[in-house]
């Protein structure tokens, strides 16, 4: 009787959409944190774990943005981009005077003109997303660099304390805010992924997108707010890193759109669409993050890293296949018996 | 839909025509390798000599120096027709394709600092059977050229290491971890300065740990050296402009006790120097090399003898 009860409860949370991908690829984690703690005890170490939650934000924050749109069916090539173009406008604009939060402002709707942009190409002009994307990452990347006439930025300067501290530097309740902003933002897309109408017709759109257009939602509006809310993520991660540095540099976020990816795959988003939950986004986050940190106190070369971190990206894609084909399995011999 | 469609496209090709009329251009020249007259080489000064620098990229505010000093040398011979080329990122290939372009735009001389010293010898091999006259300026490759203009990047390294202990001896510190946060292993420049770096430290007391890459990325340097303080170093390198904004960020941000010296000067290093978070710059002179450069690439157009196949254009100490 209490075993019934307590598989049903387990049947209930593994039933949750997505939620498998995430319990699995939780427990790698928790086995990697510990492998690195072993490997070099100043991993646990208060400094360090303060540090590895602020590296791994800006990664959340990316992974946001890119589950919003993969879970479309779609891809965010652009993310990179805009990173390295909020981080050029916002330092450009600061090392000239501006008013560090007038030069958020305008980041932010540099960055919202892009996604925008991106919308439209793909749900109205009907571009594929992978070249629609890959042309404005071309497009801000170039942006990035003419804003200060192809020179890295000077100084943003004393009077952008209070910025760099409100992104970057500074703590709130022990926590560097770095966290609590991709936390917040987190948050918000969360909720709105999982429990609004707008949501809803995401994961419509990814699954079936005829049935979809049939059943009233509307794709273009639906598609474009993904895209916005990607161009939202990046931006963030431009102004985290213009805050970090103090300065803007033009190849800034490069390889950022890949990052991103990887986060949402290894947290059980589905490139092709209509699958995976945010949960997963920052799990998958946070093995890139913690591989990276790890990796470092381990004294690991470079190439290794790479080496490591991308066999351990194919293994969780790979893990999720496995376990929805035994689910399948199951499903077929069910029905076979009746 | 259509007036939208219509209104995206437009605003696409605003953007575009935006790019285009960006000041810097890096798009080769329209003449073609035909125009290139071998009377020129030693004759009249009327004429304009085609010629060319090619950097490792184009985004690093070195190379825009080394393009000033150029430009300015230039203008003041009046009878050169001058053009910069270089990858959007640093990539031994992307640099063979900017050299192939020069060839084929009909340079004349070539001043080029070289990604890496093998990948492009066999363009330059080619561009020696053109006739064109090679002068490197800050990384030279192996191969043959008019002169040499560069930091001599391994003395400099060194240089920064001995700021470096120096500074430890004098908090009486004799022992401890040193961290370096460099820009790639392969190119030349950077790996030398590290080399340079570590020669320092021979027979000392201190352990030199794994090098780690970020690209001189400053915001990725900041978090590799951030993880080096959580190990405990006393000392922490930077191997370029951006990795060594990203250690005097790192440092500012655990409170300074740790010696931070890199290389390069930028307003935001010596914004991190005057505040104490960093000891110590390599600055180099780029300009020097780019203006001294072209007036040798004229003089050996002109027929000029070239006495001196090497000049180490220096590199100063700054400090607070």
């Amino acid at each position: 009787m209490e075993n019934q009860k307590i598989s049903k409860k387990f049947l209930k949370l593994f039933s949750k959409r997505g939620m498998g991908q995430v319990i699995t690829v939780s427990v790698g984690l928790v086995v990697l944190i510990v492998v690195f703690g072993i490997l070099n005890p100043n991993f646990f170490s208060n400094r360090n774990i303060s540090n590895l939650l602020r590296q791994i934000a800006p990664i959340i924050l990316i992974g946001v943005g890119q589950s919003y749109v993969l879970i479309t069916g779609n891809i965010d090539l652009s993310i990179g981009s805009v990173v390295g173009m909020s981080c050029m406008v916002s330092a450009t604009l600061m090392s000239k005077g501006m008013n560090p939060w007038l030069a958020v402002l305008v980041s932010y709707l540099a960055a919202l003109m892009v996604g925008f942009l991106n919308g439209k190409l793909v749900s109205s002009a009907k571009l594929p997303a992978f070249i629609a994307t890959l042309g404005t990452m071309t497009i801000a990347r170039g942006i990035a660099q003419i804003v200060n006439n192809n020179y890295n930025t000077d100084s943003i300067g004393p009077a952008a304390e209070g910025f760099r501290n409100f992104f970057y530097y500074g703590k709130s309740f022990g926590l560097y805010n770095t966290i609590w902003i991709a936390f917040a933002i987190w948050l918000i897309f969360n909720f709105i992924l999982s429990r609004t109408r707008t949501g809803r017709h995401i994961y419509a759109v990814g699954s079936n997108i005829h049935a979809a257009n049939l059943s009233g939602v509307n794709i273009s509006s639906t598609i474009t707010k993904t895209y916005l809310v990607s161009a939202v993520c990046s931006a963030t991660v431009g102004l985290i890193i213009t805050a970090t540095s103090g300065m803007g540099t033009m190849d800034a976020g490069t390889s950022y759109e890949l990052y991103a990816v990887a986060s949402s795959v290894i947290g059980g988003v589905s490139t092709l669409g209509g699958q995976g939950i945010l949960l997963g986004t920052i799990v998958g986050a946070s093995i890139w993050g913690v591989l990276q940190n790890g990796l470092q106190f381990a004294g690991a070369p470079v190439a290794i890293r790479n080496i490591v971190i991308g066999i351990i990206v194919i293994i969780s894609v790979l893990l999720d296949i496995v376990v929805r084909a035994n689910k399948n399995m199951a499903k077929v011999k069910a029905n076979s018996k009746a | 839909m259509k007036k939208l469609i219509t209104l995206v496209l437009a605003l696409t090709l605003i953007f575009t025509v935006a790019g285009c009329a960006a000041p810097t251009t890096t798009d080769p020249g329209t003449s073609n390798p035909g125009t290139t007259d071998p009377g020129t080489n030693g004759g009249s000064s009327e004429s304009k000599h085609k010629i060319y620098l090619i950097t490792m990229d184009q985004m690093d505010q070195h190379w825009v120096t080394v393009d000033q000093g150029a430009k300015k040398a230039a203008d003041e011979l009046g009878n050169v027709d001058y053009q910069w080329l270089a990858p959007d990122v640093k990539d031994d290939a992307k640099q063979i394709e900017s050299i192939n372009n020069a060839i084929a735009g009909g340079a004349e001389a070539i001043l080029l600092a070289a990604n890496g010293p093998d990948a492009v010898t066999a363009t330059l091999k080619e561009a020696e059977a053109e006739g064109i006259k090679i002068i490197y300026v800050d990384s030279p490759a192996d191969f043959p050229a008019v002169q040499t203009l560069a930091t001599d990047n391994e003395a400099a390294g060194k240089t920064a290491g001995e700021e470096m202990i120096s500074a430890l001896n004098d908090k009486g510190i004799t022992s401890g971890k040193i961290g370096i946060v460099n820009v790639n292993a392969s190119t030349d420049s950077t790996v030398k300065r590290e080399a340079g770096f570590r020669s320092a430290f021979e027979g000392t007391g201190f352990e030199i740990l794994e090098t780690q890459y970020a690209d001189g990325d400053a915001a990725r340097s900041k978090d590799v050296a951030a993880n080096y303080i959580t190990e405990g170093v006393v000392g922490i390198f930077g191997g370029n402009e951006g990795s060594t904004v990203g250690i005097g960020n790192a440092i500012k941000e655990a409170g300074g006790d740790v010696i931070g010296v890199g290389f390069d000067k930028s307003d935001t290093i010596m914004q991190l120097i005057d505040e104490g978070h960093l000891l110590a710059t390599m600055s180099q002179n780029p300009d020097v090399m780019g203006y001294e450069g072209m007036k040798t690439a004229v003089d050996v157009l002109e027929g000029k003898t070239i006495d001196t196949d090497y000049v180490d254009t220096g590199v100063s100490v700054l400090k607070k």
